[in-house]
C-alpha cells in the first residue's frame, strides 16, 4: 500500500493560488452585488435567489450522488469521491448565504403580501403553511438536515482514510439509506417553499422531483469538470483513463433524459387538463416574452446535450466532455432563471447584469470552500472498500501515458 | 477436474459485511451447470407437483375461458361496471398485469447495460413473466371494448369509413405502447433463448425434442461468427427495450393523469407509476422465484444474493411510491381546490377507506421491514412480503381508479361499485393463465440462461493481459 498512500497525498500545487484568486474575485463580485442590491433589491434578491439554488443543487447534488454511491457502489464513484466530499462541505457558507433570502422574503414572496391574501381565498388557506415563521423554522429544519448528513458522512470518510477501519464504511452506508429518504423530502419541501411559492396559486405534484434531477445534473457536470482538471494533474494523470470519464459523461446522459422526462410528463399533463389553476404557470413562461428560453432549453438542456452524449468519443475524450459538461451548467442556470425570472418580470424576458454577477460571486465563493476542502485531504480514499478493485490495478500497472495539452 | 473445482470468485462482490453471497455457488463448472438445468427440461422426471399444480392452474384458465365466453355473450354488462364507475376491476387488472411485467425488462435491460451480472440467473424467467403477465393484461381492455373483434379499429389504418383514432387520447398511445412492449419483450426473449434452445437440440434423447428444438433454435451453430452477431443484436435489443422500462407505464398513468378527474391529474404520476410498475414486478419475480428455486434445487443459481438485491429493489421503489401518495396528499391540500383536497379526505374517511388503510400497510408500512437485514435474509419472510406488495399494488391501482370515478365532482352523481362474480372470476383466471404458462414454461424451456450462467464461472475469464 505504500505507493499508493504517496500517491494519494501528492499535493496539488496549482489549488493554492486557485484559492487566493478565487477568493479576490469573490470579494470583488460581493462588492458589485452589494451595489446591486442597494440600486435594485428586487432584482438583486431574484439573481441571488437563481444563484442561490444553483449553487445549492451542484452542492445537494453532490451529496445525493455522494449517498447513491455509498449505497450502490461502482468505480465511478470512487475517483469522484473527494470533490463530492469537498462540495459538501460547502453546506454550511450556503446555510449562511441563505440569509439574505431570508431577510428578503417579502420583496420575493407574493404571499408575504397581507393585502393580497386578504383578498384571496385559496391564499388564505395556503396561510397555515405559506407564513414567514413557518417558512424559516422549515428551512432551519432543511439545513440542519442537510449539514448533519454531510457533517457525518465526511467525518466518517476522513476516519476511514486514518484508520482504514471498514466499520465506517458500514456506517456510512446506514446513513446513506436514511440520508437519501431525508434528502428526497426535504429537498421536495425547499423547492416547493422556495421556488414553486413564487407562484403561489400554482401547484405540480412533480415539481421537486424535476428539481432533484436538476440537482443530479448540476452535479455531475460540476464533478466531470473537476475530473477533467484533476486529471490533468499529479497525482491523478497516473489514474484516471479513458473509462472513468465514459461512466460520467454515461450518468450525465441520463440525466439529461431524465430532467426531460420529468419536465415534458409535467408539460403535457398541465397542457392536456387545461385547467385555469394549473396553466398560468405556462402561460407566464410561454405565451410572453420568455417563450424563447422556453424553445432554447427544449433544445440546449435536452436534445443538443442528449445526441451529443450518445457519441462514445465524446464521453472519452475529456477535452470535449469537459465542454459539454460546461454547457451543461450553462443551461442549469439558464433552466433556474426561466423557473424564477418570469415571476419578476411578467411581461417578457428580462436579463440584468446581476443575473450574471451574482452566480459567478456565489460561485467564487463556493469555490473557496471546496478548493480549501479539497486540499485538506487526500485526493484519494485509499482506504475505501472498493478501491482496490476501482482503481489498485490501474495503479500498480500505471495507466497509458495520455498525450499532452 | 480439482482444478476447476475452485470457489468462484465473484466480480461484483460487495465488500460490507464479508460473507455476501456469490451470485453463482462455488464448485461448478461449465459441464455441471448445462447438466443442471437442462435436466430440468430434458431427463429429469416430471414432477407429480408439477402436474398437480398445472391442474389447478388450468382449471383457473378454464375458468376465464367460460368467464370471457360469457362476457362475449352477454355484454360487459356481467361486470359490476356502472355510471358512475365505468372502469374498475378491467382497468385495475390491466394497469396490474402491465406493471408486473416491468421488472423482467428491467432485469433483462437495465441491469444488462448496467453490467449487473446478478441479472444472468432471474432473466430468463422474469423475461417469460414479463410476456405472460403482458398477455394477461392485454385481456382486459381488449375485452372491456366490448367487441373484441373489431379491435383492429384501433389501429390507424385507411379505411372505408373514413375512420381515425384520436390521437390525443391516451388510449391510443397505450395501444402503440403496449403492443410495443409485448413485440420487443417476445423478440428479446426468443432471441436470448436460441444458444439454449441449441443445447436442448444437441442433448435431447427424443426425435421429436431434436425436431423441435432444432427448429427453434434456428441453426445455431455456435462458431464465432454466431456469437459475435449475437451480441450485438442482444445488446441492441437490449437498447430498445430499455426505453420501454420507462414509456410503457409513463403511458398507463397518462390513462389517467391526462384527463381533469381529482385524484388521476397529477403530474408526478409518470415517475410514481414506473417506480410502482417496477416494484410490483419484483414482488412477483421474488413470489415465483423463492417456490422454483426450492422445488427445484435451484439454490445454486438463485442465491441470496439475487433475493436480497431484489428486496433491496422492492425497498427502494416502494419508497418512491410512498414519495408519490406524500406529495400528491400534501398538493391536494395545497392546492386548495375543493375537488382536489376531497380526494384523501375520502380516501382516509370515506366509504372505500377500509382499503385505503389496507394498500397503505400494505405497500409502505409493512415493505419498511426490508430495511433490515435479517428480513432479506429470510426466505420465508421475503415471500410474504412479496404476496403483500402484490396484493398492495393491486389495491393501489383500485383505490386509484375506483374512488376517483365514484365521486368526482357532483355529490348528485356519486355512486358505488361492487365486483360481481364474473369480475373476480375473471381476476382469478388471469392469473390462472399467468400461472399454467410459467409450468409449461418451466417443463420445455432452460428457465434459467445456461450459457450466460455460464460466463460466470472462473473457467470463462479470460486473461486481460
Amino acid at each position: 500500500m505504500t505507493p499508493l498512500t504517496q500517491t494519494a497525498d501528492v499535493a496539488i500545487p496549482e489549488l493554492k493560488p486557485m484559492q487566493q484568486r478565487l477568493l479576490v474575485a469573490g470579494a470583488a463580485g460581493g462588492v458589485l452585488s452589494l451595489v446591486g442590491a442597494l440600486l435594485d433589491t428586487t432584482q438583486f434578491l431574484q439573481s441571488y435567489l437563481m444563484a442561490y439554488m444553483f449553487w445549492l443543487g451542484v452542492t445537494l447534488g453532490c451529496l445525493a450522488l455522494g449517498m447513491i454511491h455509498q449505497l450502490s457502489g461502482g468505480a465511478w464513484g470512487v475517483l469522484i469521491r473527494r470533490p463530492i466530499g469537498a462540495a459538501s462541505r460547502a453546506l454550511p457558507l450556503l446555510t449562511l448565504l441563505f440569509l439574505p433570502i431570508a431577510l428578503g422574503l417579502s420583496r420575493i414572496y407574493p404571499w408575504m403580501n397581507a393585502d393580497l391574501v386578504a383578498h384571496d381565498e385559496v391564499l388564505q388557506h395556503k396561510h397555515v403553511y405559506l407564513n414567514a415563521p413557518f417558512f424559516l423554522a422549515r428551512a432551519a429544519i432543511y439545513f440542519i438536515v442537510w449539514n448533519v448528513i454531510s457533517f457525518f458522512l465526511n467525518a466518517w470518510s476522513l476516519e476511514q482514510d486514518r484508520t482504514g477501519d471498514f466499520r465506517f464504511a458500514r456506517r456510512m452506508q446506514l446513513l446513506s439509506g436514511g440520508g437519501l429518504v431525508a434528502y428526497g423530502v426535504t429537498i421536495t419541501f425547499a423547492s416547493f417553499d422556495w421556488m414553486m411559492s413564487l407562484e403561489p396559486h400554482w401547484f405540480s405534484t412533480i415539481y421537486g422531483v424535476i428539481i432533484m434531477g436538476g440537482q443530479g445534473l448540476s452535479a455531475l457536470a460540476f464533478l466531470t469538470i473537476a475530473l477533467v482538471w484533476l486529471s490533468r494533474r499529479a497525482p491523478l494523470d497516473r489514474i484516471v483513463v479513458p473509462a472513468h470519464f465514459h461512466d460520467l459523461g454515461n450518468l450525465m446522459l441520463a440525466f439529461v433524459m431524465l430532467w426531460a422526462y420529468f419536465s415534458f410528463s409535467q408539460y403535457l399533463i398541465i397542457w392536456s387538463g387545461n385547467l385555469p389553476a394549473e396553466i398560468a404557470w405556462y402561460l407566464h413562461r410561454m405565451e410572453t416574452g420568455w417563450r424563447p428560453v422556453a424553445v432554447a432549453l427544449m433544445l440546449f438542456h435536452f436534445a443538443a446535450p442528449f445526441v451529443v452524449l450518445l457519441s462514445r468519443t465524446v464521453k472519452r475524450q475529456p477535452e470535449l466532455l469537459v465542454k459539454v459538461a460546461a454547457a451543461v451548467l450553462v443551461v442549469r442556470i439558464v433552466d433556474l432563471w426561466w423557473l424564477i425570472g418570469p415571476e419578476f418580470h411578467t411581461g417578457g424576458i428580462a436579463i440584468s447584469w446581476m443575473d450574471v454577477v451574482l452566480p459567478l460571486t456565489i460561485g467564487a465563493l463556493w469555490l473557496v470552500v471546496f478548493v480549501s476542502q479539497l486540499r485538506g485531504r487526500a485526493i484519494l480514499p485509499i482506504h475505501d472498500p472498493e478501491f482496490d478493485e476501482a482503481l489498485g490495478r490501474i495503479i500498480e500497472r500505471g495507466a497509458p501515458p495520455r498525450t499532452a495539452h | 477436474m480439482a482444478e476447476s473445482l475452485q470457489p468462484v470468485e465473484d466480480p461484483n462482490r460487495a465488500y460490507v459485511g464479508a460473507g455476501t453471497p456469490p451470485v453463482i455457488a462455488p464448485g461448478h463448472t461449465f459441464g455441471t451447470v448445462t447438466d443442471k438445468i437442462s435436466a430440468i427440461v430434458l431427463t429429469r422426471r416430471t414432477p407429480l407437483g408439477w402436474y398437480a399444480g398445472f391442474l389447478l392452474a388450468g382449471s383457473f384458465a378454464f375458468l376465464l375461458l367460460v368467464s370471457l365466453t360469457y362476457l362475449v355473450t352477454k355484454g360487459i354488462g356481467i361486470w359490476g361496471n356502472n355510471i358512475p364507475v365505468g372502469w374498475a376491476f378491467d382497468i385495475t387488472n390491466f394497469v396490474w398485469w402491465i406493471g408486473i411485467g416491468h421488472a423482467g425488462t428491467l432485469i433483462s435491460a437495465i441491469l444488462l447495460l448496467l453490467k449487473q451480472t446478478w441479472r444472468t440467473s432471474i432473466n430468463r424467467f422474469a423475461e417469460a413473466m414479463t410476456l405472460f403477465a403482458v398477455a394477461c393484461a392485454g385481456i382486459f381492455p381488449l375485452f372491456h371494448t366490448g367487441r373484441p373483434w373489431l379491435a383492429y379499429w384501433l389501429f390507424p389504418y385507411p379505411n372505408s369509413m373514413s375512420l381515425w383514432p384520436q390521437f390525443r387520447s391516451p388510449l391510443i398511445w397505450d395501444v402503440f405502447a403496449v403492443s410495443t412492449y409485448a413485440t420487443v419483450s417476445a423478440l428479446f426473449w426468443y432471441v436470448g433463448l436460441i444458444p439454449d434452445l441449441a443445447t436442448l437440440r444437441d442433448r435431447s434423447q427424443s426425435r421429436a425434442g431434436r425436431v423441435i428444438y432444432g427448429m427453434l433454435a434456428m441453426g445455431w451453430r455456435g462458431s464465432a461468427r454466431h456469437w459475435h452477431r449475437y451480441d450485438t443484436a442482444y445488446l441492441l435489443l437490449a437498447g430498445l427495450a430499455t426505453p420501454l422500462v420507462v414509456s410503457v407505464h409513463t403511458v398507463v398513468s397518462f390513462d389517467f393523469a391526462i384527463g381533469i378527474v381529482p385524484g388521476w391529474h397529477t403530474t408526478i404520476f409518470p415517475p410514481y407509476f414506473v417506480a410502482g410498475a417496477i416494484y410490483s414486478g419484483f414482488a412477483m419475480v421474488l413470489t415465483l422465484a423463492i417456490p422454483i428455486r426450492a422445488v427445484y434445487n435451484l439454490e445454486d443459481f438463485i442465491t441470496m444474493r439475487h433475493l436480497q438485491n431484489m428486496a433491496k429493489v422492492m425497498l427502494v421503489t416502494g419508497l418512491i411510491v410512498a414519495y408519490g401518495y406524500g406529495t400528491e396528499a400534501f398538493i391536494s391540500w395545497y392546492s386548495g381546490d375543493k375537488y382536489e383536497g376531497f380526494v384523501p379526505m375520502n380516501r382516509i374517511f370515506g366509504p372505500y377507506a377500509f382499503y385505503y388503510w389496507l394498500l397503505i400497510t400494505c405497500n409502505v408500512i409493512i415493505p419498511q421491514a426490508l430495511w433490515f437485514k435479517r428480513v432479506r435474509t429470510s426466505v420465508p419472510v421475503l415471500f410474504v412480503i412479496s404476496l403483500i406488495v402484490n396484493v398492495g399494488m393491486w389495491l393501489e391501482r383500485f383505490v386509484i381508479i375506483v374512488l376517483s370515478l365514484s365521486r368526482d365532482f357532483l355529490t348528485s352523481s356519486w355512486g358505488r361499485f361492487a365486483p360481481t362474480f364474473w369480475d373476480w372470476s375473471t381476476l382469478f383466471g388471469t392469473v390462472g393463465l399467468f400461472v399454467s404458462l410459467l409450468f409449461l414454461f418451466l417443463r420445455f424451456l432452460p428457465m434459467i440462461s445456461i450459457f450466460e450462467i455460464r460466463t460466470l464461472l472462473p473457467e470463462a475469464k479470460v486473461s486481460d493481459e
